[in-house]
């Protein structure tokens, strides 16, 4: 019908508009498609190599290599199997772990060329060879021995290669490379872990202990156990994992929302001031129905477009995304992906229904009036809203009740803007404060607690002395009676190792002589001092209780610090005893006889490696919700200044000078702006402690959320920017309005 | 001379060019009340809105209290509307989420010595009204409101494009009265147009335009008061 016509004028008469929409469906739509597809995908591969490839359930070391494996294996129904690991630094090429196969548990999974098939053979990951411009072919030289290079390989209980358990990041130029069992017989330094995958895959933890104990019976000592749970090799792709999907729902649904509300008020304008032809074409036999469907094209013709435009682009990113992720930050098997047909309908169908249904609710209000009553056109009379009515401004400038007028002309509108620019600052800020907090926490992980350079700690228990310069400490994993995930160390220090700093919320130092427990692990137990402390040894079940006498102020993660006599009695073992210590210079310990050697200083290259991706991505999110702040400030003026257009023609008739009639329209829009992101800051800590608490319990990463004025200041004056920058913009359509408007008004 | 117009002329250019204003010649002295009369498409309004500085000539010239208007730039147009001129409009234009206070406001806002907002909705008959939104007042009363809007700056001249096309008998003659106390109080030089030759007894002046062209100019020595005109 002739009707539909109309659509493509109404579409082209104003373009910015529509096209605003347009953006907002589709960053919905394609963030819905992409984070979602991202996630699930993504944790379909780490799943399904987990399965394929009998990731480990528990991996622990003992201290003599263990006797009768296949009756213990037979008794606790586990697949264990040990393998054995040397690190072997390379000339300037950073660190190369090297590993041995296993046949029962952790299959390697070959990524790229072939297998080990000869002597001399080795498989790097594919993060490791990219870093070090590593080719299939070439020759890797450990001083040793020099290796071929046959291929690229993913290890289940490597995904993420981080070179301590405990660390968040690998170090600098860390890798893994898997070579024969024979060729480890060339590095004696080598240590034997033993991995377990229990047959039945229900009551793990059940299971656990029962290893455990029958592990005990036979009078083994056991150290570093730890379970997949805890384990960040295995856990940490959840984390990313967790984060795309928190942000894969919530976001999408927030601008579609957004969608609803301004597209509702456009087409109640639309409806409203058709009336009269509308009313005229009712009388004309016009049903409801096909008018209704005449309003709803619109609507949906948007959201249809932009979900399509959002999925097909979307689509095509996940693919990408989830290669490079599988090649270079949690290292898994890359398989062919199945797309998702649920996703992709939900991409176009979700926009469609939520704008649909906007749109229906809208104007099956107003076409429900009888033909005569739309027929006079009440377009003119303008309703009062009760806010409007209730407001008593008498003693007010008059720019300021305009403006305020203005503002609370159409309740819908005021709304738009506000979450609007809410929802655009809660994403910028939470890129901004996420990277902030981890650039905190790094940093008083290196700088704050810890003034040693290096850290040692070693196989086996000692007594004695330590060298020059260092001081011992001894440490135990455990966890808290209430809460199993929240795993920590209880960390024995000498009272005299005047490198460890521990200060309390107010900067003053907290003695060594009494029981200290971090803030993040206060925070999550909450605990406070004076109360009380009841954990379990992780190494062998036994129960603890200690009081907490000071909190320390620090991010670097989750300890209980006490002196080191005092654990020693406590852990009944003998006095003087310690497994590690730290030290201002790097000491001469052989590998064999370590643990793990942190060198506090390689952290901070580590932490640049991250620090890279984090800020693209977390540029890419402010300029995201700059993009969204920048259209829907953009949408509120254009609608401002079109339900405007007679006031402005009339100040103009009256001698308001350009400058004047732009302050008096669009200026009231700055305080909406400015409590819109005021209303972003405790929005943004809710749900950013609301993720990082659940990541807690997850895999047990705590990370404090720390707003960084700097930060907060620097997304203000981004919104103002796109705020003046639209105000600007849409400054020149306010020039344009001329002043025969209001001199012909109501002629028409 | 109060306000001089000498062969003004002006065409619209849409597609073919319509000659409106084919060289007028009027004036009128400070304080006077000034109708134009005519048929429908004569160029009244063209000539108004020129002499109110929201429109241009091609050609002429008008004097406004020694301004001369037509040679004035955009900027310079602002602030002789924004400073001498009151308008009254036939659809009263007044801003519908503004009461008639703050309607009222919008002129007294920008002026330099503004009558007082509550003396001037008293004058007009509306101090117990000053809270009601414009939908909630009569056509008349809103005339009243937008002429109360005109006059709070104290205007040197009151241009009223047909103020009482929309109203009704009774309503229009309270409104007419109305314009002739604010000339006899203020001593406001009015110009207004309207297609009711019985109101131009109430005038001191009377232009009656035809084909752009002041076709007859006559004075009133007897005025009429606006309540006796009957029509
Ligand atoms: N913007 C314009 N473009 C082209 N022609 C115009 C324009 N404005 C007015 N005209 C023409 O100029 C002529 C005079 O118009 P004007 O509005 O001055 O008449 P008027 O005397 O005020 O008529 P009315 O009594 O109907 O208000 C008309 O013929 C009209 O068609
Ligand atoms: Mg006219």
């Amino acid at each position: 019908m002739t009707l539909q016509k109309r659509i493509w004028r109404t579409l082209s008469e104003n373009k910015g508009r529509y096209i605003g929409i347009f953006i907002l469906i589709f960053l919905g739509s394609f963030t819905l498609v992409a984070a979602k597809g991202f996630a699930d995908n993504y944790a379909l591969l780490v799943n399904r190599f987990a399965l394929h490839n009998l990731q480990e359930d528990l991996s622990f070391s003992v201290d003599q290599p263990l006797d009768g494996l296949a009756a213990l294996e037979q008794e606790t129904g586990a697949a264990i199997e040990p393998y054995r690991y040397a690190d072997i630094p390379l000339s300037d090429k950073g660190e190369l772990r090297l590993l041995t196969p296993q046949q029962t548990v952790n299959l390697p999974a070959v990524t790229s060329g072939s297998g080990l098939q000869q002597p001399g053979d080795i498989l790097i990951d594919p993060f490791f060879a990219a870093t070090h411009g590593f080719k299939i072919g070439d020759r890797i030289d450990t001083g040793h021995q020099s290796f071929r290079i046959v291929g690229t390989l993913a290890l289940p209980h490597y995904i993420y290669p981080l070179k301590y358990i405990n660390d968040v990041l690998p170090p600098s130029g860390f890798g893994i490379g898997l070579i024969a069992a024979a060729d480890m017989e060339g590095y004696p330094e080598a240590v034997t872990v033993y991995s377990v995958r229990f047959a039945g895959r229900e009551n793990l933890g059940g299971q656990i202990i029962s290893l455990r104990e029958a592990l005990d019976k036979q009078g083994v000592k056991l150290s570093d156990w730890t379970d997949a749970g805890n384990n960040k090799r295995i856990r940490m792709p959840w984390a990313t994992i967790t984060g795309a999907k928190t942000i894969a729902v919530p976001l999408p649904v927030t601008m579609f929302l957004l969608c609803c509300l301004i597209v509702g008020i456009v087409i109640w304008r639309t409806v409203k001031s058709d009336s009269v032809i509308i009313g005229t074409l009712y009388a004309q036999g016009y049903r409801r129905r096909e008018l209704t469907r005449h309003y709803l094209t619109l609507p949906l013709l948007l959201a249809a477009a932009g979900g399509l435009t959002g999925v097909l682009m979307g689509l095509p990113t996940i693919d990408p995304i989830v290669k490079y992720m599988a090649n270079s930050y949690y290292i898994i098997p890359y398989e062919k992906l199945a797309l998702s047909a649920a996703d992709i309908l939900a991409g176009i169908l979700m926009p469609t229904i939520f704008l649909g249904l906007a749109a229906l609710l809208v104007i099956r209000r107003e076409l429900h009036k009888t033909a005569g009553e739309l027929m006079k056109g009440d377009k003119a009379k303008v309703k009062i809203n009760f806010l409007e009515r209730r407001l008593r401004l008498e003693r007010f400038p008059f720019g300021a009740k305009f403006r305020l007028r203005e503002q609370l002309r159409s309740i819908p509108r005021l709304l738009f803007l506000l979450f609007g620019v809410t929802a655009a600052s809660v994403m910028m800020l939470f890129g901004f404060t996420l990277n902030h907090s981890m650039n905190i926490v790094f940093q008083s992980g290196v700088n704050g607690t810890y003034n040693y350079a290096w850290e040692y700690s070693f196989k086996e228990t000692r007594q004695g002395e330590v060298p020059d310069g260092a001081t011992p400490f001894n440490a135990l994993r455990c966890y808290p009676d209430s809460k199993e995930n929240a795993e920590f160390y209880l960390t024995g220090i000498a009272s005299d190792a005047d490198g460890i700093l521990l200060r309390d919320a107010d900067g003053n130092l907290l003695p060594k002589n009494q029981v200290n427990i971090t803030y993040l692990l206060a925070d999550r137990l909450k605990l406070r001092e004076g109360q009380r402390i009841a954990f379990v040894s992780k190494l062998d079940g036994q129960s603890y209780e200690l009081v907490v006498d000071g909190i320390v102020q620090t991010y670097s993660g989750q300890f209980i610090y006490m002196p080191l006599e005092d654990f020693n009695k406590l852990t009944g073992q003998p006095a003087g005893s310690y497994t590690g210590v730290f030290s201002m210079r790097e000491l001469p310990y052989e590998e064999w006889e370590l643990a793990g050697v942190k060198d506090l200083q390689n952290l901070n290259s580590a932490m640049d490696d991250l620090a890279a991706p984090m800020t693209s991505m977390v540029i890419f999110m402010a300029l995201v919700a700059a993009v969204m702040g920048a259209i829907i400030i953009y949408l509120v003026t254009s609608l401002m200044i079109e339900e405007s257009r007679p006031a402005i023609s009339l100040l103009k008739v009256f001698g308001y000078r350009s400058k004047e009639v732009r302050a008096l329209i669009l200026n009231g829009s700055a305080w909406v702006v400015l409590l819109g992101f005021m209303l972003s800051i405790p929005l943004m800590l809710a749900s950013a402690s609301a993720l990082y608490g659940y990541l807690g319990e997850m895999i047990n990463m705590v990370l404090p959320i720390i707003l960084s004025p700097a930060y907060v200041i620097l997304s203000f004056a981004l919104i103002v920017t796109v705020y003046l920058a639209t105000k600007e913009l849409s400054g020149r359509k306010i020039i344009k309005i001329p002043m025969s408007e209001a001199l012909k008004a109501g002629s028409e | 001379m109060f306000l001089t117009v000498s062969n003004l002329t002006k065409s619209y250019h849409s597609g073919i060019t319509t000659p409106v204003l084919n060289g007028i010649n009027m004036e009128l002295e400070q304080g006077c009340i000034g109708v134009i009369l005519g048929p429908s498409g004569s160029g009244k309004s063209t000539l108004m809105n020129i002499i109110g500085g929201v429109d241009r000539a091609d050609g002429g010239e008008v004097l406004v209290d020694e301004i001369k208007v037509t040679a004035l730039t955009d900027d310079q147009l602002t602030e002789y509307r924004r400073q001498r001129i009151g308008f009254i409009f036939q659809f009263y234009n007044l801003v519908p989420n503004l009461t008639v206070a703050e309607n009222i406001e919008v002129v007294s806002n920008i002026s330099k010595a503004p009558l007082p907002v509550d003396a001037v909705l008293s004058a007009v008959g509306l101090a117990d009204k000053k809270r009601r939104f414009p939908r909630e007042l009569s056509g008349g009363e809103q005339q009243r409101v937008s002429i109360a809007r005109a006059i709070v700056k104290n205007p040197a001249l009151l241009l009223c494009d047909e103020p009482t096309g929309a109203l009704d008998y009774v309503t229009s003659r309270g409104v007419l009265a109305l314009l002739q106390k604010v000339n006899a109080e203020y001593g406001t030089s009015i110009l207004m147009i309207t297609h009711n030759s019985a109101i131009a007894g109430m005038a001191q002046a009377v232009y009656k335009l035809r084909d752009g062209k002041v076709a007859e100019a006559y004075r009133n020595s007897q005025l009429v008061p606006a309540e006796r005109i009957e029509w």
